[in-house]
């Protein structure tokens, strides 16, 4: 109790502010992404099992036979069919893009429908789906479209009636293909459609639900029967490529809070340390009237205890607000509603402000328990009490210990720990270089000319520390702010102006001649692709399967059907880096060429005999070439390309590509009326929502770096609190020589406006270096270096530390001579 | 003439005015050194002195600045450790204590009061005065302060801070600080020193009123030769040596 008194008169007198509001800073940053982390997973979570919209699912290239479903029928299951695909569906002269789903009977199984009667009609739970001859629609689709409940539209052969607005389907899921709206009508239309022709896109499921080990024991069975032909899908793996990203976004932003941390750390070390020089005559006293080591030790952690529950607290709140914000800037992202916000991120609040307090705090005050009683009557005893390097040694351990924890491996532990250590290197020798030299300079070239200078250089182990936390703060915010623009431009720069931005799949053999004559008709010369979507079903004659390979992408890929093409002459953008082209021969024997890093991921060499099968029929060729491909190009392109005639066998469908400089909806609805079943698809909507995702994934980091900004500006004033005697001391004696108050404040701004336009150059420097290596090192960009990020970095930090500065150093400038030589 | 006393003040204290007669010496030092290493070599302030007061007296320490007084004071007190010699303390000798067992020892039994004060300056009046009672876990330690206030003649202050006090009120809260815990003996080290002349002669009566009643053993630096008059004993350190008469 004596602890919380003293505490709260420390914190009547000011000492200890600038502490609590580090520790609350701190704990805001981990409260807040420990909140948005715990949200979004558990809102994953919950969704997982609606996510399939059954227990199991089998997936199947060709409409689902009969048979099954009434085999899983006799054994127990409900049973629901789905098929989805995209296709394009007309309604007057507007024409979408649309991902339609058929439904039958008894879907969803799991989870529910929502519908509206209406655009803007209260949402409620759908009993049954849509009825034959109708259709539900996203009211984005509805918008898109012109249309209204009642109204008509067509997809394929068939027309159908809107009958109500769908707004939440259990089973939507990620990825591009849920970015078209949603169509969804009954699966006794779908033949109608007429779009289930050869080669067409339709995801055919037979979805399960019922006792799960009945469920399971049915689908074993069917794998057994029909090897790599059926796909079982489980709740589990649904959401597990969210999981996968949520993961490393929550790993990321936890690195990312994890600096914020270190830097308030640094402002707890300077102001504990100034806090604890003013408590050693105290400490002596209560020694002097016989306090044991034990009870000052005890009074201190006391002390230290409640200051974190009470600012771990305030820090949560700010935590909590924070994530609200967070989620507001990723709305668009997560679509759905979250779950109510834990509890437990209080606890990791508090937790974080125990460590930051035990671990940056005590360390010094606990050399308090050793001031000499002597003191007392000798003033001078005990000054060099806190002299020591160990609480440095202490809070190094104690960041490193959190940094394990919130990365959860040691090797990326390290790495971040070393590059933070070196990063702080850096800064800490450019900064101590600048200010050293400035003191050399200004020494040489006469004190009084340059007595503004004294300020900087006298502190200058104070204007470094001053420098380096305002500089990483900066660096931060500069490298998501400044840097991610020019990296986003950098990687659109690489995209070439008439790259195409219009792709045709889906199109039947039948109809490619007619396709390039009316494309030939509005002035586009384009090449045709044929694409054959098959399954690698056998590597040198062994079968493959997704359980051979490790990484996640390798098994997607053996899982997969995915695309091959054929052709004589080998792509400008493709490059032959080991093997031999099959040349323009006319018939050349049949073989295979594997793009370099697929055949990497799956393991495949020269001289390898790949089988792959689609429709029941299989191909059998060897690899003879490896080609490098500038995917940049944004040409179409293709992992494994076929000598002409090896894949004669294979069904196959055609694809093309095309610049459209003005999206001229009129070919494209012509194309498509005539030819219904030819899916186009609109890149540059596409790179529209990429830039979305990165531009809100990246608003949320920016907080997180703002945060970290902050937390420099704590460290700012921190050194200027611990400076604050000296200056009242300077600033008293030069006003007694006759120094005017204007030019006092003057020494004090340029004062600030160098240490502000140091780090926040420095901060620009190595922000724009940082941006070069990432663009190199991870996304293979030319990235120009940017000297004009130094330029703006100096301004942005010259502005920052005056007004912090200003603030936080004008009581030292404001009192009469008189007084503040009374005050000594 | 200076008379080096070759004998320990207690005997002395025979000759001296107005003797208590207590059985045991509360406060005995024998052969006490003080040596420092400075840079420019090791330096002696004392080597050798032996002092020795019963308890309810009062003994006043004077010398010139820098002599050693507030050395000799602190080690008298266990504040420290002397190079050589030992000092006994109600029974207990302080050298063979360490820093832990010497405050335990002093917690409740020892008073001071600085030249400076030396209040805690985020606590109240009051609260500076409970300090010492807490320390001991006395239940009371509220009422007491109070009542030790109020014999200061500063019971309409209990809510100031110090800086709010003037020098010679800081002091009269130090006094009731020290006798708070009833300590059987108090030391002061210049307790006037940082006062003008009118507040410190108060200061003084105050002190020992406060002596009187309690009973308590003084032992008090001062170079005011008029402040040491009213002690049992006086003593003058000088040369690193003990004089019982000034030079
Ligand atoms: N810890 C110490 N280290 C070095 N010198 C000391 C130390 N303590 C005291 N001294 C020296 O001993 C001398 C006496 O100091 P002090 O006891 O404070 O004298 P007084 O109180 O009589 O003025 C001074 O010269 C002082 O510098
Ligand atoms: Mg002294």
């Amino acid at each position: 109790m004596l602890a919380l008194r003293l505490l709260y008169r420390d914190w009547r007198g000011g000492e200890l502010r600038l502490l609590a509001l580090a520790v609350v800073v701190a704990v805001a940053a981990v409260t807040g992404v420990a909140w948005l982390a715990d949200r979004v997973a558990a809102g994953t979570e919950a969704r997982a099992a609606d996510l399939l919209a059954a227990d199991r699912a089998v997936e199947y290239p060709q409409p689902i036979p009969d048979e099954w479903q009434q085999r899983a029928q006799a054994a127990g299951l409900n049973t629901a069919l789905t098929a989805t695909f995209p296709t394009v569906v007309l309604a007057g002269d507007q024409n979408r893009l649309v991902s339609a789903k058929a439904v039958d009977d008894g879907y969803p199984l799991r989870g529910e429908l929502r519908i509206q009667p209406d655009i803007g009609a209260a949402e409620n739970r759908a009993e049954g789906i849509p009825e034959p001859g109708t259709a539900w629609l996203e009211s984005r689709l509805l918008g898109l479209l012109g249309l209204g409940v009642g109204d008509t539209l067509e997809i394929g052969a068939m027309t159908l009636e809107v009958a109500a607005v769908l707004s939440f389907e259990p089973d939507r899921g990620q990825g591009f293909g849920s970015l078209a709206p949603r169509l969804m009508f009954n699966h006794a239309d779908l033949e109608a459609t007429e779009l289930l022709g050869p080669g067409s896109r339709v995801r055919h499921k037979l979805l399960l639900a019922g006792e799960l080990a009945t469920a399971i024991r049915f689908t074993d069975a069917l794998a057994a029967e029909h090897g790599n032909a059926v796909e079982i899908e489980s709740p589990g793996e649904q959401g597990r490529g969210a999981a996968e990203v949520i993961d490393q976004a929550k790993r990321f932003l936890g690195l990312a809070a994890l600096l914020t941390v270190i830097v308030a750390g640094v402002a707890v070390l300077l102001t504990v340390r100034h806090y604890a020089e003013r408590q050693i005559t105290g400490v002596a006293v209560m020694r002097a009237m016989g306090a044991t080591r034990r009870q000052v030790m005890g009074l201190f952690i006391g002390k230290l205890l409640w200051l974190g529950l009470f600012a771990g607290a305030a820090g949560a709140a700010l935590g909590y607000a924070l994530h609200v914000a967070m989620l507001a800037l990723i709305a668009e992202l997560l679509g759905t509603e979250l779950p109510p916000a834990g509890w437990q991120p209080l606890l990791t609040g508090w937790l974080t402000a125990g460590a930051a307090l035990l671990g940056f705090a005590l360390p010094t005050l606990s050399r308090l328990r050793d001031a000499p009683p002597m003191r007392v009557l000798r003033q001078d005893l005990g000054s060099h009490l806190l002299r020591a390097g160990a609480p440095l040694l202490v809070a190094a351990a104690v960041i490193f210990g959190l940094m394990a924890l919130q990365a959860g491996d040691l090797l990326v532990t390290l790495s971040v720990f070393g590059a933070v250590v070196s990063t702080l290197a850096v800064l800490t020798a450019v900064a101590a270089g600048v200010v050293y030299g400035a003191r050399a300079w200004s020494r040489r070239s006469g004190q009084a000319r340059l007595l503004w200078l004294t300020g900087f250089t006298r502190r200058p182990l104070t204007a470094v520390i001053q420098i380096v936390a305002v500089g990483v703060g900066l660096m931060s915010l500069f490298l998501l702010a400044v840097v991610r623009n020019d990296l986003l431009s950098a990687w659109q720069a690489e995209i070439p102006p008439d790259a195409p931005n219009q792709f045709l799949i889906n199109i039947q053999s039948d109809e490619v001649d007619g396709v390039r004559q009316m494309l030939t008709d509005a002035g586009i010369e384009t090449r045709f692709y044929p694409m054959v979507r098959a399954r690698m079903t056998e590597l040198n004659g062994a079968p493959v399967s997704a359980e051979d390979y490790d990484s996640p992408q390798a098994r997607r890929l053996a899982r997969r059907e995915f695309n091959l093409s054929w052709t004589g002459t080998l792509q400008s953008d493709n490059d032959i880096v080991a093997g031999d082209w099959w040349g323009d021969a006319d018939s050349p024997p049949p073989q295979l060429s594997v793009e370099t890093e697929f055949a990497e991921e799956i393991g495949v060499d020269l001289g390898d005999r790949l089988t792959f099968g689609a429709g029941g029929r299989s191909v059998t060729a060897e690899v003879t070439s490896l080609r490098e491909v500038r995917w940049e190009s944004f040409n179409v392109n293709f992992f494994v390309l076929a000598s002409p005639g090896t894949l004669d066998q294979l069904p196959r469908t055609w694809l093309t590509s095309f610049h459209l400089p003005v999206v001229d909806s009129h070919v494209l609805n012509d194309v498509i009326r005539s030819y219904p079943s030819v899916t186009p698809i609109d890149v540059t909507s596409v790179l529209r929502i990429v830039r979305t995702i990165i531009d809100q994934g990246s608003s949320v980091v920016e907080l997180m770096a703002l945060l970290t900004l902050a937390a420099g500006v704590l460290v700012l004033l921190a050194a200027l609190q611990i400076t604050g005697e000296e200056r009242r001391f300077e600033s008293a004696l030069l006003r007694a020589l006759g120094a005017r108050g204007s030019r006092i404040r003057a020494m004090a701004r340029l004062e600030f406006w160098l240490v502000g336009a140091i780090a926040g150059g420095l901060a620009g420097l190595a922000a724009t270096g940082a941006g070069v290596v990432i663009a190199e090192v991870l996304f293979n960009l030319d990235y120009p270096f940017r000297p004009v990020t130094l330029v703006i970095g100096a301004l942005v930090g010259l502005v920052t530390v005056w007004l912090a500065g200003a603030l936080g150093a004008r009581r030292y400038y404001r009192a009469s001579p008189m007084r503040l030589l009374r005050e000594g | 003439m200076p008379v080096e006393t070759g004998l320990e003040a207690g005997t002395a204290a025979k000759s001296d005015k107005g003797s208590s007669s207590s059985v045991a010496p509360i406060l005995e030092a024998r052969g006490l050194a003080m040596r420092f290493d400075a840079p420019e070599g090791r330096i002696s302030l004392f080597e050798s002195l032996d002092l020795s007061i019963d308890a309810g007296d009062s003994l006043a320490i004077l010398g010139t600045s820098g002599s050693g007084k507030s050395t000799l004071l602190g080690l008298l007190a266990g504040l420290d450790l002397p190079s050589a010699g030992t000092v006994v303390l109600d029974r207990h000798d302080l050298t063979k204590l360490d820093e832990d067992e010497r405050a335990v020892l002093r917690s409740g039994r020892v008073g001071f009061v600085f030249q400076a004060f030396h209040l805690l300056p985020g606590l109240t009046a009051l609260e500076n005065v409970m300090l010492p009672a807490e320390l001991v876990v006395d239940r009371h330690a509220r009422q007491r302060a109070r009542d030790a206030l109020a014999r200061v003649g500063l019971a309409d202050r209990l809510a100031h801070y110090p800086a709010q006090l003037s020098g010679g009120e800081q002091q009269r809260v130090a006094l009731a600080r020290a006798f708070i815990t009833q300590p059987g003996i108090l030391f002061a080290d210049e307790p006037t020193g940082n006062l003008d002349h009118r507040t410190g002669a108060q200061i003084i009566d105050l002190l020992f009123e406060l002596n009187r009643d309690h009973g308590t053993t003084l032992v008090l630096v001062t170079h005011d030769q008029a402040v040491a008059e009213r002690c049992h004993h006086v003593r003058y350190l000088r040369d690193g040596r003990l004089f019982e008469a000034a030079a």
